[in-house]
């Protein structure tokens, strides 16, 4: 999530209010406020609105929402004569180039690390760490246009942004941090992306690093922008942001003519939606009247159509609007969440436990009955607990996990009875007679079901303990088809144990525990145990 | 007053004795002094007798101090063998010259002077010869043992004694008779059937003495938690769902309508597994809503949607991917239901983040429900589970729109954000052929147990110390 810090004296300047007011309301816009300080508030906005990404993204909005200007916000495009072309070579590289000029800038501090800090939100939020979408921020009077985007031979040389020496692209994502931070994007290419002016001087190479050359400084009032990427869509989307972002901040906004086609637009798009749907969705009585002022406080022009319908106008920085849908979010939050109706929905419907649970609740009674006391341990285990400790051969059907976060989590469990004697290892210490028990999931391969289990440690725990307490199990669980037969479990000691038996299937196993998992386990003194499937009963 | 047997037998004895020590009563009692001054605190804390505590110092003579009683101190025998004066050469060969030098010194029985030990007038008897000769003739009257213990000649032992003495009260409760008659525990059959209990004398049982500590086989305290849950659920008209642990990518992310570049998806966050899976019929409309939006108002993600990702494996990351199976399948309104099932997440485990946990997640879906009557059942529900304050606030999901994060009040904690909630988006349930609004909320419901358990470490859940269980009460008001 991205984390944004608002200036308080920057943020009352461009809202036209005071900070109070503004962190009042900020949450019901839709954001968490993480930190108040002295002079600045840590503010959380959500992924999909990435227009709120920088002060004067917030102002624009609360400036909205309060009702201090409202409507949609106009922002003019005028042309600069700069041009730009894209080398073919980068189809299969970084083929998507957005630009656009913006002048009479007068940056202070608040206003750089806005900037900066949007820059870096956007690049996480839009551009997946850079791979989708890079934007290179330089000073337009250090360099001269046209401006060629080329694929460039990687052993070109230039200085980067923070270095004195140049360097070959090569060296960049070698010894730059920021090329080895993001040399995963472009190292797989023969050639790298890279932004050249008139003379050959290079602006940028990205999305690795810009030059030293165009360094943004306070002094700078001129900028030209660039945005690479993979998706045209997210390229622009970004493009409509910084630049209204920065028209907001004071700067005049201009065209750049990239292959011939004219860029940015800044122009909003057009929906027409139904205020019976808005209603019927947030059981709202809304008309048309009605849901004009609220769009235009969230920064949408709407005007009503004939019947139901409304034109709404959204802003070229709204790429989070898909959707009508995403358009009666803004009318809820504008009328304001703590406003609404809360009623209880009239559907009536008659509720059911779901089998296996149900199961799992009787079960649990019996087991209670007979003095068990229930833990719940992790599904994901590994080999040693589930196998090696148990003295049992490696299961066929534990499934793996691809990228475990530690060797005690590699797989999902197939047995209970390993989970209860690890319980037992940790509870070692503490006083005997302990009788645990669970019930829940295990998978066989990608499929999962459910089992039964129950262990007890005590110093005269034994066969005939075990064996009268599966009795108790089988009855009560009215289990008269199931049949008890030999069996050759190397978890528990032989002559000592048994298995439940489903006609030929086996499917469950009981007995005294072998001392060799026992000792396995930690423990010391007779272990007991027995664990069923409960499909058959299901 | 209502007396042990004991302390009966106890007074009784004290009777003829008036004041006596404890190890003389265990004695006549046939028991031992330890039960004997145990009894005594009882009737003492009835004020029946008095205990009193007496520590005496013994003294006994060590092996080195036996043979120094019988033939005199160090310095006793060297400064006899001394006449008149001697050169401290001289008188540095007596064997026990060492140990006796400083002692005769020490008595001002010699005094040394350039080289020559010169013997005083008269030797009197030292403290240390004195005491010796008391402890060596059976003496234990002495004030101290002067310096016989730092020189290891004696050993000191502390005696400690329990005088028992009636007091008055107790002298006058024994004068007006005391039924000594040995009294009867557990009844036996015999008695019960007979009716002989009748002239037996019933043990009456002290509640000062704390019972005896047993455990019983009991529900895990989180269970009781996660039951609640369900049983309020049921009777609210829900029913249960589960489903399996292992899904695939597309039921997981692309039905909910997760980019297929979004950040939730990377190996860094979801167990992934190396199965394939194959996807259901209809996976097309799928692809469509991301590519364009289908045929709903919605542009979709745009870019080519890409099938082997969908077709992989993943540990569920959210009960999400299981209610939208449920709706696929269940179609026509209306519908409620709810899952309470474990969920994984690829996290570092510390105390409040684990690999996996469980998640509540409830659906309603039906002809005319809206997000105000979603409202309107959050309130509802949280009410139930024992939070009267509930406020909502707008949020963000992927496959919600609108989207609302309800938050609770706390005592001492504030506003606490318990799960989220909205109103499944049109690209979410138009591919799978729903046409009603689906209401639907989530809830990491081992939140709730952290707040109710007042746990710090999550784990305590899974792992658990079996104590905890044991100490946990069962039963708490809403």
């Amino acid at each position: 999530m991205a984390i944004i810090t608002l200036n308080y004296e920057y943020l009352e300047r461009l809202t036209k209010t005071d900070r109070n007011t503004i962190l009042k309301s900020l949450p019901m816009i839709g954001s968490d406020i993480e930190r108040v300080e002295e002079d600045h508030a840590d503010v959380e906005f959500f992924p999909d609105r990435t227009d709120l990404y920088s002060v004067e993204g917030v102002a624009r909005a609360m400036r909205g929402f309060l009702g201090i200007e409202t409507g949609l916000p106009h922002y003019h495009v005028a042309e600069s004569g700069i041009s730009f072309s894209v080398d073919p070579g980068l189809a299969g590289i970084r083929p998507v180039l957005g630009s656009a000029v913006i002048r009479n800038l007068r940056f202070d501090d608040a206003s750089i690390e806005s900037v900066m800090a949007l820059q870096e939100a956007l690049h996480w939020a839009i551009g997946r760490g850079r791979s989708k979408v890079a934007i290179g921020v330089h000073d337009l009077s250090t360099v001269k246009p046209p401006f060629r985007y080329i694929a460039s031979p990687r052993d070109r040389q230039f200085v980067p942004l923070d270095y004195t020496e140049s360097m070959t692209m090569d060296q960049i994502l070698d010894e730059h941090p920021k090329g080895r931070a993001y040399a995963g994007i472009v190292e797989q290419f023969d050639r790298f992306p890279l932004i050249v002016d008139a003379d050959d001087q290079v602006l940028s190479f990205p999305p690795i690093i810009n030059g030293e050359l165009t360094r943004v400084t306070s002094d700078t009032t001129d900028i030209l922008l660039d945005v690479t990427g993979t998706d045209e869509r997210a390229v622009q989307n970004t493009v409509a942001i910084i630049c209204t972002a920065f028209a907001e901040a004071g700067g005049t906004i201009e065209s750049v003519v990239i292959d011939g086609q004219k860029t940015p637009s800044l122009e909003p798009v057009e929906r027409i939606i139904d205020s019976d749907e808005c209603a019927r969705l947030l059981g709202l009585p809304l008309t048309p009247e009605l849901i004009v002022p609220l769009l235009e406080r969230m920064r949408f022009g709407a005007e009503p159509l004939e019947g139901s319908k409304v034109r709404v106008t959204i802003p070229c920085y709204r790429a989070d609007i898909m959707h009508d849908w995403d358009i009666f979010e803004d009318v809820a939050i504008a009328y304001g969440f703590d406003r609404f109706p809360a009623t209880l929905p009239p559907t009536f419907t008659i509720g059911s436990e779901d089998p296996a649970c149900r199961f799992i609740r009787i079960v649990s009674g019996v087991a209670i009955g007979l003095g068990y006391t229930e833990v719940m341990p992790f599904t994901l285990t590994n080999e040693r607990v589930s196998y090696d400790q148990m003295q049992r051969p490696e299961s066929e059907s534990a499934l793996k996990v691809l990228h475990p976060i530690s060797i005690e989590n590699t797989i999902i469990r197939t047995d209970l009875l390993p989970m209860l004697l690890e319980i037992l290892q940790l509870n070692k210490h503490r006083e005997l007679p302990q009788r645990i028990f669970t019930a829940g999931d295990v998978n066989d391969g990608t499929l999962t079901y459910q089992k039964m289990a129950i262990a007890a440690i005590h110093p005269s725990a034994d066969f005939s303990e075990i064996y009268a307490t599966v009795d108790v199990f089988l009855r009560e669980l009215g289990a008269e088809t199931l049949t008890i037969a030999p069996s050759d479990d190397p978890a528990f000691l032989p002559g000592r144990q048994g298995a439940v038996m489903n006609g030929s299937e086996k499917i469950g196993c009981f007995g005294e525990l072998h001392p060799d998992a026992i000792v396995a386990f930690d423990l010391e003194h007779p272990v007991i145990g027995f664990e069923i499937d409960m499909r058959p009963f299901l | 007053m209502e007396l042990t047997a004991n302390e009966k037998r106890l007074l009784a004895e004290l009777g003829k004795h008036g004041s006596a020590d404890a190890s003389i009563l265990a004695d006549e009692l046939s028991t031992d002094a330890a039960a004997v001054v145990q009894w005594a605190h009882l009737a003492a804390g009835r004020g029946l007798v008095q205990v009193n505590r007496e520590v005496k110092e013994e003294y006994q003579l060590t092996e080195e101090g036996e043979a120094y009683a019988r033939d005199g101190l160090p310095e006793r025998q060297v400064v006899e063998s001394i006449d008149g004066e001697i050169p401290m050469g001289e008188l540095s060969r007596h064997p026990l010259a060492k140990v006796a030098i400083g002692w005769m010194r020490k008595n001002n029985w010699i005094v040394i002077d350039h080289g020559i030990a010169r013997k005083a007038a008269a030797i009197p008897e030292s403290p240390d010869e004195i005491a010796l000769e008391k402890i060596a003739a059976g003496s234990m009257d002495l004030d101290d043992c002067g310096e016989l213990k730092s020189r290891g000649l004696v050993t000191v032992h502390e005696q400690v004694r329990w005088i028992i003495e009636i007091t008055p009260a107790g002298r006058n409760l024994l004068n007006a008779g005391i039924d000594l008659r040995s009294e009867a525990g557990t009844l036996t059959r015999e008695q019960i059937l007979s009716g002989s209990w009748r002239n037996e004398v019933l043990r009456r049982y002290s509640l000062a003495t704390p019972p005896r500590r047993i455990y019983p086989g009991k529900p895990h305290p989180y269970r009781l938690i996660l039951d609640e849950v369900r049983t309020l659920l049921l009777e609210m008209g829900f029913s249960e769902f589960s489903g399996n642990i292992v899904q695939s990518v597309f039921w997981n992310f692309d039905a909910l309508f997760q980019p297929q570049d979004h950040p939730a998806r990377e190996m860094q966050d979801t167990f992934y597994l190396e199965h394939t899976s194959e996807l259901p019929d209809g996976w097309e409309k799928v692809r469509d809503m991301h590519e364009h939006g289908g045929e709903t108002s919605s542009t979709g993600w745009g870019g080519a949607w890409d099938k082997t990702k969908a077709e992989g494996s993943v540990l569920r990351t959210h009960s999400t991917a299981l209610s939208i199976q449920y709706l696929a399948t269940h179609p026509e309104p209306p519908l409620k239901a709810f899952s309470l099932s474990r969920v994984y997440r690829r996290e570092s485990i510390d105390p409040t983040h684990l690999a996996e946990f469980e998640q509540l997640e409830g659906i309603v879906m039906d002809e005319g429900v809206t997000f105000s009557h979603l409202l309107g059942f959050l309130k509802e529900f949280y009410h139930r589970m024992g939070f009267s304050d509930v406020r909502f606030r707008p949020a963000y999901f992927p496959y919600t729109e609108p989207s609302v994060e309800p938050e609770v009040w706390v005592d001492g904690l504030g506003w606490v954000e318990l799960g989220g909630a909205g109103v499944f988006r049109e690209e979410v349930t138009s591919p799978f052929g729903i046409s009603y609004p689906v209401l639907a909320w989530g809830l990491g419901i081992s939140r709730v147990a952290m707040l109710r358990l007042g746990l710090k470490d999550l784990r305590q859940l899974y792992k658990s110390d079996i104590d905890w269980i044991r100490n946990t009460p069962s039963y708490r008001r809403i």
